[in-house]
């Protein structure tokens, strides 16, 4: 937890691949990004527009992490009889939700992939040693042959995703078929779950120290 | 009146895309409306609908529900035109009165100078039947009317009493305000939007509202003392005078005094011997010198009226009117304009551009794919925006420097149909956002684009304007739209054009015409065919979306 004080900074990619390798990526950013991630760390915020503003980030966030999913080149004939040169995106893909705050992602990746099978895994920390473990999962059947979106919005410590990917493992998920996505991740987490699980791809829209733990809280109008 | 408002037809000139608003209520088109800014009504203007139909006639509405509203032709004459008559029904035709065609090229400039016919002649001549005559003969698209009634000066109060008692000369050239009239009319010759004023022939004045119009292929310019002002004489490009015998004129005129007007028959003749009269003999009759051709019994005359439509189709053929084709031959491989924004091309964009532009989609995943194509692209556009930094506190008790949008006021503006596909998409991204609606169709007989209906946002001057359209191929709708925006006031740089697939044609064009309209698109196609759409593309947008392709497709 020693990177918190001194990294108050903007990383770009090629800082991030020193310090974390291939596995962690950036979602490319922009004004239109960056503002959305302001209005997110916003104590003034009411509970709808942090809703509203949440779901863009998430779509973008889930859009970009689909680009990591396998697809293979196409040819199609356009309604001009021309021939364009496509992609198709590949089959067998599934979504897992980390509960609870990794639910405000469900939706995101429903409004991309109509019929996707979404599982769920539940981790609870604990109060007093901040030690997760899994309460409740439920994957469909087949997840071992297929990629897997984790999905959960905030790490401040990576205890959580942690555990979330003991549990694919023990469903037999392969690492390098997991993509997580994230929203806000801390250096600290980044480093810690890239150490865990070298192999996992990452996506997340910000690295910065603070993590904006109210996330949950606030989507879900509980705080 | 010429114009016998009886059958109803389809107005849509369109790509197979009969435009049911249009058709089914031409009283609420232009509705005045607290919110939102009239459209262009310039006063008849005629597209030619008569022998084009939509493919897909089969399910569309070719009866109307209910009876047209009857009316009479739209003039800029205040008393004759109410806000909401700007459609009619001659014939077998729809006559738009508001609307204006491509005149600007490439450039941004106008290209073709619209035909000007001047007619002259005594009160109750018929000189307006005349012009109704040319405007149904002429079977050309846009005509506008413009009539010199609506200039007459402001009166003082004393002339105000002086005309209750029929002792102000209306027949007199002092009567109208030369200046302005010849100010409108060279503003409408050069394509340029023009407030035409409203008078008021109750209180003599003109009124607060003015009426918006717009130049026209041929513009008809009628008033009795039309050739009066050697000004406005070389301007016109035609000039008509209409010759009726003096009896028929003033049956006709105490029959309109007396009987629509309610005036007394005293009063009418007292102010028929005193201005009308000598007027005409001093002002009017001398103008026939002017005049290129002169019309015995007015409306009547069809060999006249035959005659003058033949020479202003000649003038018009000579002054050409292919704007399209044009901008098809502009580009000349040239590198993409720095105006151009094209999304990143990930694998998810190509995928969906597969989707999309795959020809065996079906409708329900064509849909589901273009709006996630359409949902980036606006959050795109909306990342061009300028921004500034911007602090915060958060939760967590530390402050936040992130960034925040300049821009306050947003606005929509969708070009129908395909564009309106899009408004979804930036409804979900922008809050409360106002969305405004341009229709252009693309004239099956000419190619050319058409703009038929407008409805901005009043303030829209104060706006960032997504200008919205599924597909730009050759940019020719795309221009005429950011034409009408600048119209209105937006500043250039305040407007993005945003579409899902343009050419490189219809880039350059637009880059080249607005170089400071943002182009935002998330694939380039490098060609375009001979039906002007995109190659390999994605075919006709709209049909596909709303599922009205022509059903004998395949």
């Amino acid at each position: 937890m020693d990177l918190i004080d001194s990294d108050i900074r903007q990383w770009d990619a090629n800082e991030i691949k020193e310090q974390f390798g291939d596995s962690l990526m950036l979602l490319p950013s922009n004004n239109n990004i960056k503002e959305l991630q302001t209005i997110l760390r916003d104590n003034k915020i009411n509970l709808n527009d942090f809703k509203f503003y949440a779901d863009r980030l998430i779509r973008l966030v889930i859009e970009e992490s689909l680009n990591k999913l396998p697809f293979t080149d196409c040819e199609v004939v356009t309604p001009t009889g021309a021939l364009y040169k496509g992609l198709k995106y590949g089959s067998g893909n599934c979504g897992v939700s980390i509960v609870r705050s990794g639910e405000a992602m469900e939706q995101g990746l429903r409004d991309c992939c109509r019929s996707i099978r979404i599982g769920k895994i539940l981790v609870e920390s604990d109060n007093d040693t901040h030690e997760a473990h899994v309460v409740y999962a439920k994957f469909p059947e087949d997840i071992a042959k297929r990629q897997v979106l984790l999905m959960y919005p905030i790490m401040s410590t990576g205890n959580t995703v942690k555990q979330a990917v003991n549990v694919l493992r023990q469903h037999g998920v392969k690492e390098e078929r997991i993509i997580l996505s994230n929203l806000f991740c801390t250096p600290a987490a980044a480093q810690a779950v890239v150490d865990y699980v070298p192999k996992m791809k990452i996506l997340t829209s910000e690295l910065h120290p603070i993590a904006p733990n109210h996330f949950g809280q606030k989507y879900f109008g509980t705080d | 009146m010429s114009l016998k408002l009886n059958k109803f037809e389809t107005p849509s000139s369109a790509s197979s895309d009969s435009d049911t608003e249009l058709a089914l209520e031409p009283e609420q088109v232009f509705l005045d409306d607290e919110d939102y800014t009239r459209a262009p009504a310039s006063p008849t203007t005629v597209p030619n609908v008569r022998t084009y139909r939509p493919p897909s006639t089969g399910s569309n509405i070719m009866k109307s529900p209910r009876t047209p509203r009857v009316r009479t032709a739209s003039m800029s004459q205040s008393n004759k035109r109410t806000a909401a008559g700007s459609i009619l029904h001659a014939d077998r035709r729809t006559i738009y009165t508001a609307g204006r065609p491509p005149w600007y090229n490439c450039t941004g400039g106008q290209e073709v100078e619209p035909f000007l016919i001047g007619i002259c002649g005594a009160s109750a001549s018929g000189k307006t039947t005349v012009a109704e005559k040319i405007v149904e003969s002429l079977n050309i698209p846009w005509v506008t009317i413009v009539s010199m009634d609506s200039f007459y000066k402001v009166l003082t109060e004393k002339q105000h009493i002086a005309s209750m008692h029929n002792e102000y000369n209306f027949d007199h050239p002092d009567a109208f305000d030369m200046d302005l009239l010849v100010g409108v009319l060279q503003r409408l010759r050069e394509g340029k939007k023009v407030e035409v004023p409203i008078y008021n022939y109750v209180t003599h004045s003109r009124e607060n509202r003015t009426k918006t119009m717009y130049g026209a292929n041929v513009i008809i310019f009628e008033g009795i003392l039309a050739f009066y002002n050697t000004e406005v004489l070389k301007l016109l490009d035609m000039k008509v005078f209409v010759d009726t015998d003096a009896d028929i004129r003033l049956a006709r005129r105490l029959r309109r005094d007396i009987v629509q007007r309610g005036r007394d028959l005293e009063g009418v003749l007292k102010q028929y011997m005193t201005y009308v009269k000598p007027s005409y003999q001093s002002y009017i009759a001398p103008c026939m010198a002017h005049a290129d051709i002169i019309v015995p019994r007015g409306g009547e005359n069809k060999v006249a009226i035959s005659l003058i439509v033949q020479h202003v189709h000649k003038q018009l053929q000579l002054r050409g009117f292919k704007v399209r084709e044009k901008l098809a031959v502009a580009h000349i491989g040239q590198p993409v304009p720095d105006s151009l924004y094209v999304l990143k091309d990930t694998p998810q964009v190509q995928g969906l551009h597969t989707f999309i532009r795959n020809k065996d989609t079906p409708r329900d995943e064509f849909i589901f794919y273009s709006k996630r194509l359409m949902r980036l692209v606006i959050e795109f556009a909306l990342s061009l925006m300028p921004y500034s930094d911007h602090s915060v506190d958060t939760p967590q008790g530390i402050p936040y420097t992130g960034r925040k949008c300049d821009v306050e006021k947003i606005c929509g503006v969708s070009i129908l149909r395909a564009g309106e596909t899009m408004e979804q998409a930036v409804c979900d991204v922008c809050k409360d956002i106002r969305i405004g609606k341009i229709l252009i169709q693309t004239n099956q007989q000419t190619d050319e684009p058409e703009l038929y209906y407008l409805r901005l946002p009043k303030d829209i001057k104060d706006y960032q304007v997504i200008l919205m359209d599924a597909t730009v191929a050759t940019g020719a709708a795309a221009i005429m739209a950011i034409r009408v925006l600048l119209d209105h006031d937006v500043p250039e740089t305040n407007i993005s054009l945003v579409s899902l697939l343009m050419a490189e044609i219809g880039v350059h064009s637009i880059a080249y015409a607005f170089p400071q309209v943002k182009i935002v698109t998330s694939a380039l196609d490098p060609e375009i065919n001979e039906k002007f759409y995109v190659l390999p593309g994605i075919g006709n947008f709209g049909d596909r979306y709303f599922g009205t392709e022509p059903a004998d497709d395949e």
